[in-house]
């Protein structure tokens, strides 16, 4: 978890950076439009159950790492903090820490077949 | 009926994500999140002349008397303010078995809390976006919605898996979504 917690606190960062390192409008609205949803990516994977919602931060964080060449950023600054953080967060999305409960079989139980909570149903006597 | 079920713990899942502490943590999370829309909504309806704002000098003035906050016929905090206590509402109604006595209040606030979250992401984004232009109370409210989304997705996890059984089973998924006895005596 602790990963995701500074997932999210590089999110903030991009949402305050444009203001601290100074930018133009186009990479800061690129930061602002990703920042926020980086952050909010991995406060949804705090809790075990929508833990594998950090991983959708891998295209955000592989988005920051090419942003500054297609968008042409004419920045220094800003294309090192865009592509350090885009770094950092794909490695962190992948750290999925420790997941102690059990919850069925997650959320490809509610399609897949013999999952742990249909198996688990099986065994137990009618209430 | 084995000591699990007693404690209405979902077949292979190692606790119960209806309980009361599980449940009421989020639920005063959307009651702060309904006072403090409130109080912008309260703004934007000019019941209070000034917004309490720390940080952004004109921030937000700026955002909550702009354009976007008045696309639909209400302000938009005002039914920011509805949504928390909808949310609220969703999150205190049934017992601790309701993941599965009640599928549909399970699923409708799950419904409730994803897009509200959804919403106020999107109204961070526009604040620097459009406005160039940031509000404190409003960050503060769409980090409320975004911390309650994941504590509230367990318990429709363990809903949904109920229905997917209720369905294995050959029974009407309907009346499975809406808690139908004749349901429940056949589906764990």
């Amino acid at each position: 978890m602790w990963a995701q917690i500074i997932n999210a606190l590089l999110g903030l960062w991009l949402m305050a950076a444009p203001a601290v390192l100074g930018a133009d409008k186009m990479i800061a609205n690129n930061d602002h439009i990703v920042g926020p949803l980086i952050a909010s990516f991995a406060i949804i994977s705090w809790w075990e159950a929508t833990r594998v919602v950090r991983l959708y931060n891998v295209p955000l964080g592989l988005w920051l790492l090419v942003a500054p060449w297609i968008l042409g950023y004419d920045n220094t600054t800003a294309i090192v903090n865009d592509m350090l953080v885009g770094v950092l967060v794909i490695g962190l999305s992948f750290v999925k820490g420790k997941v102690e409960g059990k919850f069925g079989g997650g959320w490809s139980a509610i399609w897949k077949e013999e999952t742990p909570h249909a198996q688990e149903a099986r065994r137990q006597p009618r209430i | 009926m084995t000591k699990e079920q007693e404690q209405g713990i979902p077949p292979g899942w190692t606790y119960n994500p209806a309980t009361w502490g599980q449940r009421l943590p989020i639920v005063g999370l959307a009651i702060v999140g309904m006072i403090a829309a409130g109080y912008l909504g309260l703004f934007q309806l000019k019941l209070v002349p000034e917004v309490w704002e720390p940080f952004f000098g004109n921030g937000s003035r700026k955002i909550l008397t702009s354009s976007t906050s008045k696309i639909l016929p209400i302000p938009d905090a005002v039914l920011g303010a509805i949504g928390y206590l909808t949310d609220a509402v969703a999150g205190a109604v049934g017992g601790t078995k309701r993941w599965r006595t009640m599928p549909w209040i399970v699923v409708i606030f799950g419904l409730l809390v994803g897009p509200l979250g959804m919403i106020s992401i999107l109204l961070v984004v526009l604040q620097p976006v459009l406005y160039d232009a940031w509000c404190t109370i409003c960050l503060f409210t769409a980090f409320i919605s975004v911390i309650m989304i994941g504590p509230a997705m367990d318990e429709m996890l363990a809903s949904m898996q109920f229905l997917k059984r209720a369905k294995d089973a050959k029974v009407s998924l309907w009346k499975a979504f809406w808690g139908y006895k004749e349901v429940l005596d056949r589906v764990n």
